[in-house]
């Protein structure tokens, strides 16, 4: 059993309010992402939860409980920093063990528990070690290693990859993920970047300026953002600015059959993913795209990124194709059923 | 985009000096240093081998050293100097381990605080002692004012707190001396990495006591030990408080070795000498079990 329920919660530092009445459901067994730039608030939420820091207003249940007021030490959540904060003065085996050891488990039992956790963060062989002899990789392992083998209701995770370079930070988000499907433990995983919550989680909260305000599956949160906001926090770059008739969207850059749609006449603000658009260079018989001319280029590796000046504005579009050079005259094409429109504003 | 033709840009961004280089630099100083003490400590201990041509002492032998360490008046100061040094020492670093914990979590930022912990760090000794004495002895201000407020009848009541027997005026002000001084290492310590630790142990479901116990004391743990180590050899070689205020007899070893030192008849000089050896060896394996203490910690990511 692992439930988390955050209801209306609201925590001050001082006199400024940094997180104002969120509400997320994490159910048993799920992985959540809590999304969102730096200075969001997450890891103050995180504390929050865990009991660290004690909230302004709002409340939280773990299992169906109220925990306002109980300490830490007592609520069945346990929350793994941003940095690995080991015990210094302790090995591998012995920092793993310390939450087994508070407890009161016996030495046999503990010393099975660790060995077994050992296996799964993938540190057999290192038990032993002193924690400065370590890599900042397998530091961080252990410090997931130390939270997991308390077998918390609740697993709060801060950025704990965040101090990682690309490729271990790639290993240890499938090793999470393979800890997470083979143990079902309730998880809520901190970060500030898309493509990580994207790939690790069931759902997505993301966090914006101390309010959440998308939650959902990834491909949903990607696919169709709530607000230009979100769309601009997972990348969109392009926004449109036009009006609906009859199913047609009229913008500048445009007349695009969108189906029927609700507010005929009402202003509404489009996206276009930059992947969706399609550029082709332009010849002499136009295939009905928007005529344009290429500002700047950007390899990107698997992609090149390109500006292109359009008579209504630029956009940026997102190509695998190679060979295009900036002062190129271009036509791209926006599809419109990968148009996204937002709600009445 | 760089030009290598900046040289005072280039000096702005050059580094300092490396540990080899620092050395060098340091060279003058460090070897007046050990002129001064290392040949201070050679030319005692030739004195005390029995080389002392004023007084007709012509010959080296370890005489003195064997005559010092084998008379009871000896033991005695030395068993004296280490019940006040390990006492002392010992009641400080219990205060100050509470008062630090207390002062960690109370205020964090505290100027005054740290501005009323850093006065008695820059009060010599002497003056100490002096104060003590004014307000300890039998006729002293404590005295005066346990008769004033009705809690004794005569200031003959008052208990001996000034070369009395067990040393409780010297305990008294080397603790209230030194617990500044653990304090603030100890302090030090648990601002750079006490309080993420003690979250650390209430996320993994630590007690206040086990936090205690299992993180707090064994983070702060080479400081104490450190700073203990620092001000014990410090009370072992010190002089001027058990000469204020301790007794005639048994001496504490500095005094002793003064005492020899100074008397008039220049055969007992070798010995004053050889004693000063005796405390000198002492207080140095202190220091060095205390530099060994900070080793371990700095291996740690602790700097004291
Ligand atoms: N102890 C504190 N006192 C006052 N303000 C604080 C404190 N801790 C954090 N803040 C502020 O609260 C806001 C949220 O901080 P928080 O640490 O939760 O952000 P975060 O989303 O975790 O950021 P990051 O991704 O950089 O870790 C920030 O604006 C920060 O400046
Ligand atoms: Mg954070």
């Amino acid at each position: 059993m692992g439930d988390l329920r955050i209801e209306k919660l609201a925590i001050d530092y001082g006199a400024r309010a940094v997180i104002q009445g969120l509400d997320l459901d994490v159910h048993d067994g799920e992985m959540v992402s809590l999304l969102g730039p730096s200075g969001a608030g997450k890891t103050t939420i995180l504390k929050a939860v865990a009991g660290l820091l004690e909230p302004s207003g709002g409340n939280i249940l773990i299992d169906g409980h109220s925990v306002r007021g109980v300490p830490p030490e007592k609520r069945n959540a346990v929350m793994v920093f941003q940095k690995p904060l080991l015990f210094p003065f302790m090995n591998v085996s012995q920092n793993i063990g310390f939450g087994l050891r508070m407890r009161g488990q016996a030495g046999g039992e503990t010393a099975r528990h660790v060995d077994h956790i050992l296996a799964l963060t993938r540190l057999e062989g290192l038990s032993r070690r002193k924690v400065h002899e370590l890599s900042g990789g397998q530091q961080q392992r252990v410090a997931l290693a130390r939270a997991l083998v308390l077998k918390p209701s609740i697993l709060l995770l801060d950025e704990p990859l965040s101090n990682l370079d690309a490729t271990l930070r790639q290993r240890m988000r499938e090793l999470i993920q393979t800890i997470q499907s083979e143990t079902r433990m309730t998880m809520l995983f901190v970060t500030h970047d898309q493509s990580e919550a994207l790939m690790l989680s069931h759902r997505v909260a993301l966090l914006l300026d101390g309010r959440l305000r998308q939650v959902g599956a990834p491909r949903q949160l990607f696919h169709h953002p709530a607000d230009p906001e979100v769309a601009r926090f997972f990348g969109g770059k392009n926004f449109f600015q036009g009006h609906i008739q009859n199913g047609m969207y009229h913008s500048d850059f445009g007349v695009f059959a969108v189906g029927p749609q609700d507010g005929n006449g009402h202003l509404r603000t489009a996206t276009i993913r930059p992947e969706d658009i399609r550029i082709v260079p332009r010849r002499a018989e136009s295939s009905g795209g928007l005529a344009g001319r290429i500002v700047k280029t950007n390899f990107e590796g698997s992609a090149t990124r390109i500006v292109v000046a359009c008579s209504a504005g630029e956009l940026v579009v997102l190509t695998s194709q190679d060979g295009f050079l900036p002062g190129q005259e271009v036509e791209v094409t926006v599809p419109p059923d990968k148009l996204r429109l937002f709600p009445d504003a | 985009m760089d030009s290598p033709s900046r040289p005072d840009g280039d000096a702005r961004t050059r580094r300092g000096p490396d540990a080899g280089g620092l050395v060098l630099l340091l060279l003058p100083a460090l070897a007046v240093v050990w002129v001064l003490f290392g040949g201070g400590l050679a030319l005692g201990l030739v004195q005390a081998l029995g080389y002392l041509p004023v007084a007709g002492l012509g010959e080296l032998s370890w005489g003195h050293f064997a005559r010092v360490l084998t008379d009871p008046d000896f033991i005695r100061s030395l068993l004296l100097t280490f019940y006040i040094a390990g006492t002392s020492t010992s009641i400080a670093a219990g205060i100050s381990i509470l008062t630090a914990l207390l002062l960690a979590s109370l205020v964090e930022r505290s100027r005054v605080i740290h501005f009323m912990f850093q006065v008695p760090l820059t009060v010599p000794h002497l003056v100490i002692a002096v104060a003590a004495v004014f307000m300890l002895a039998p006729a002293g201000l404590f005295s005066r004012a346990a008769v004033a407020l009705g809690w004794i009848q005569t200031s003959a009541d008052f208990p001996l707190l000034i070369n009395d027997t067990w040393g409780v005026g010297i305990i008294l002000t080397y603790v209230w001396k030194e617990v500044p001084f653990i304090t603030m290492m100890i302090l030090a310590v648990l601002r750079q990495s006490g309080n993420a630790l003690l979250d650390v142990g209430r996320t993994l479901k630590a007690s206040p006591w086990q936090r205690f116990r299992y993180i707090t004391l064994p983070t702060i743990f080479p400081a104490v030990g450190a700073a203990s180590l620092i001000v014990f050899a410090y009370t072992f070689g010190a002089f001027e408080v058990p000469f204020l205020l301790g007794r005639t007899y048994p001496m504490t070893l500095p005094v002793w070795a003064y005492k020899n030192y100074s008397d008039i008849d220049l055969l007992a000089r070798p010995e004053g000498i050889a004693t000063g050896i005796v405390i000198a060896l002492v207080v140095m394996l202190a220091v060095v079990l205390a530099q060994m203490l900070t080793k371990a910690a700095r291996k740690r990511g602790v700097i004291l």
